[in-house]
């Protein structure tokens, strides 16, 4: 289980507060306007923001005191993904600290119709197929918790509802729990077991 | 972790260096200084004869660049201009000797031009003393004035222009209103740069300042030093110039930096053009231009026939020339790898938002541009000295030292790049894990860009080396610019030549590889598209 505890985090003199939990295996769609802190939570959870109280646990251990490299985290960021010097193909392979699972990648190219693409530079590539480049490393690579931040925002609808489904199917068959932005509620209903609206800031800090 | 520890070491290492030298300076391991010279008026002669010739050599190079650049501005379609550019480059950064020794046998005593400078002037004239040392400062620094300030006009966004066409400015409304602006702040900064460039020149005054009258600072150093052995004297003359060219640059470094090698953008949606006379004075300065930096390199070339030349053997020139490449290779080398591990700690506190401590790193980074290279030589040498024998061992001191010399240039280049991969990749890189070594090989293909062209430049540097080899240096090790003044000093003009030739073959050689490299590259420079202002 995830569990995010009381936890606050300050961001522009404002701060944030969350209290939730999901269990694992479970796809959570986060929703909220935009500024409402959905970023932030997964900064926090992901170790790049530190907060200013309360817990993030993984099954029941605090992920607090990890090191970004040691929590059991992937995170797809809502902009860069991809280094751009380094070939679709190469980039695809980064972040598997074993073995690199060459079929399963090559597999879910083809699926998400990507796999004339590998051996090109991510500055080729139109934004949807970024996209789902970097969905397809962030969901294979071997850590339990997925965080994606607005993973479709560049679809179109017919490879949007492709990889919906390909990120929900592969994350059940892998037992993964998935914490997912979204604006769009399609994709709530397609994809999410549940899911949360995030308010407004909490208060001001001084 | 291992490179973290990396880190500590170089950026101790070059600390080090300096410490050690300024032991030497202060004099806790020899004689220590003769501040009684300061009151000499021998020290004040020499002081005033450097600043003088540092100022002058500086506004002209800037006041004669700038027509120049506009010609390069305003006429893009001027033949060669690509070339022009990249002889600017290669005359600002090849050894001063293969200048020198242009000018010797264009303008010297029996020079190619002389009888007709005779004639001009209606006296003899004389390259030696204040006439030499200008002509070789702004024949070295005007290009690198000229590149600058050709970028700074670049930079004027078209919009300026156009609507400068659109309220029909006239020439004087247009330098006032446009020009000026954009170029006020780095042609302040260029004078102060070539000052101090010119300040700590040490070949040129040391080969064309003809006498005690014309003797700068750092010649006065080397002369206490070598000729006289008087350390006390080198020491009390190491300590001004360390004083003088540090706080000067300290001074000019806090107005902020020039660049000078960026690649030439030559894509302009809209061109001001210049027409009629003022066309034609921008062409024939042009042209001006490319005579006056040809001159001298081609003034080398009635040497190579020469009937001396014949009784030479090629095979003199062989190991200086090869020595010369090692030393480069090895200072070039040295200052990379150096570079990339003192930034390490700089990038960790630009990542942690730490500035005091980004400040401090570079600071510790790159001081030794504080310190002038032959300061540095010369308090070494003294500490150095009833330690080990020098006579053995100075080559390698002449390596160490000019690492440590073309190290902040090595950093300067690198800091860029290095800080751009961080913002761009760094939560990235930490998010999927990466350990040091699969981050290297991630860095590699994106440094590649940078490090080659600045390996070339670090390397042009490091052969050029006359001031640290004049302190270190012993004749076993003779390196190509040393051999060079060896046989202009003894006025054997078609040897030195034929010398310089060879060294400025491998410059431009090395320099063409840079230009190659610098071209842009058509992907790996490119920013990922961001999604606009979309924020959670």
């Amino acid at each position: 289980m995830l569990k995010i505890d009381s936890l606050t985090l300050e961001r522009d003199n404002q701060l944030l507060a969350y209290n939730f939990e999901i269990k694992e295996g479970q796809i959570l769609a986060i929703q909220g306007r935009s500024g409402v802190g959905k970023t932030s939570l997964f900064n926090a959870i992901a170790g790049f923001l530190k907060p200013r109280s309360g817990d993030i646990l993984w099954r029941g251990e605090s992920l607090l005191k990890l090191a970004v490299e040691q929590r059991p985290v992937s995170l797809l960021f809502q902009d860069i993904n991809l280094f751009e010097h380094l070939s679709v193909k190469e980039n695809l392979c980064l972040g598997f600290s074993g073995d690199t699972p060459y079929e399963q990648l090559l597999e879910a190219a083809a699926q998400l119709d990507v796999d004339q693409q590998l051996n090109k530079r991510p500055g080729e590539l139109s934004g949807g197929q970024r996209q789902r480049i970097a969905l397809i490393r962030t969901l294979l690579r071997p850590e339990p918790l997925v965080l994606l931040d607005e993973p479709f925002a560049e679809l179109d609808p017919h490879t949007r509802e492709l990889a919906t489904a390909w990120v929900r199917n592969t994350a059940k068959a892998s037992g993964k729990t998935i914490l997912m932005v979204t604006h769009q509620t399609e994709d709530v209903d397609r994809m999410a077991d549940s899911s949360i609206e995030l308010k407004q800031a909490v208060s001001q800090t001084e | 972790m291992l490179i973290k520890v990396a880190a500590g070491l170089a950026l101790t290492a070059v600390v080090t260096l300096t410490a050690l030298a300024f032991q030497g300076l202060i004099g806790l391991s020899n004689e220590g200084p003769d501040w009684t010279l300061l009151s000499d008026p021998y020290f004040h002669q020499i002081l005033q004869f450097t600043f003088k010739q540092a100022l002058l050599s500086a506004l002209i190079s800037v006041v004669l660049a700038w027509p120049v650049a506009r010609a390069l501005f305003y006429l893009p379609n001027l033949p060669g201009r690509r070339s022009f550019l990249g002889l600017c480059l290669l005359c600002f950064v090849m050894p001063t000797l293969v200048l020198i020794t242009g000018l010797v046998a264009l303008l010297g005593r029996s020079g190619l031009a002389t009888p007709l400078l005779d004639a001009i002037t209606g006296e003899r004239w004389n390259l030696y003393g204040l006439n030499g040392i200008l002509l070789a400062h702004v024949l070295l620094n005007m290009p690198f004035a000229v590149r600058v300030l050709y970028q700074q006009l670049q930079a004027i966004p078209d919009s300026s222009w156009k609507l400068a066409a659109q309220l029909k400015f006239t020439l004087a409304q247009r330098l006032r209103l446009i020009e000026f602006p954009a170029l006020q702040h780095a042609a302040l900064m260029l004078c102060g740069f070539i000052f101090i460039l010119c300040f700590n020149s040490f070949a040129i005054v040391l080969t064309l300042g003809g006498g005690p009258r014309s003797t700068t600072l750092e010649v006065a150093i080397y002369q206490a030093l070598k000729y006289d052995f008087n350390i006390p004297e080198a020491l009390t003359l190491a300590w001004a110039q360390l004083l003088i060219a540090g706080g000067l640059y300290l001074l000019i470094s806090r107005l902020g930096t020039t660049a000078w090698l960026s690649v030439d953008t030559d894509t302009r949606a809209y061109t001001p053009s210049a027409k009629g006379s003022g066309k034609r004075l921008l062409q024939l300065t042009y042209f001006a231009a490319w005579l006056a930096l040809l001159l001298p390199i081609l003034a080398l070339l009635p040497g190579l026939l020469e009937d001396e030349l014949k009784r030479f053997e090629l095979s003199e020139l062989l190991y200086p020339t090869l020595i010369s490449i090692g030393l480069g290779v090895t200072a070039a080398l040295g200052g990379l790898t150096l570079a990339y591990l003192t930034l390490k700690p700089v990038r960790d506190a630009v990542i942690s938002g730490q500035r005091h401590r980004q400040l401090l790193f570079e600071w510790l980074a790159v001081h030794n541009l504080v310190a002038p290279a032959m300061v540095v030589s010369v308090g070494l040498f003294v500490f150095l000295l009833p330690l080990m024998d020098l006579d053995r061992w100075g080559i390698l001191w002449v390596a160490v030292l000019n690492t440590a010399v073309v190290l902040p240039f090595a950093i300067q280049k690198l800091k860029p790049r290095l800080l751009q991969f961080d913002s761009q990749y760094h939560l990235l890189a930490r998010s999927l894990k990466l350990n040091q070594w699969q981050r290297l090989q991630i860095e590699w293909p994106f440094m590649r860009s940078v490090l080659a062209p600045t390996f070339a430049l670090v390397l042009v540097l490091a052969m050029g080396d006359v001031a640290i080899f004049s302190i270190f240096g012993t004749q076993d090790w003779t390196t190509l610019p040393w051999l060079i003044y060896s046989y202009a000093g003894t006025y054997r003009i078609a040897e030195a030549s034929l010398a310089s030739l060879l060294l400025l073959l491998l410059c431009a050689l090395i320099l063409w590889g840079i230009e190659q490299l610098q071209r842009p590259h058509k992907l790996s420079d490119k920013k990922p598209p961001t999604k606009g202002t979309h924020h959670a």
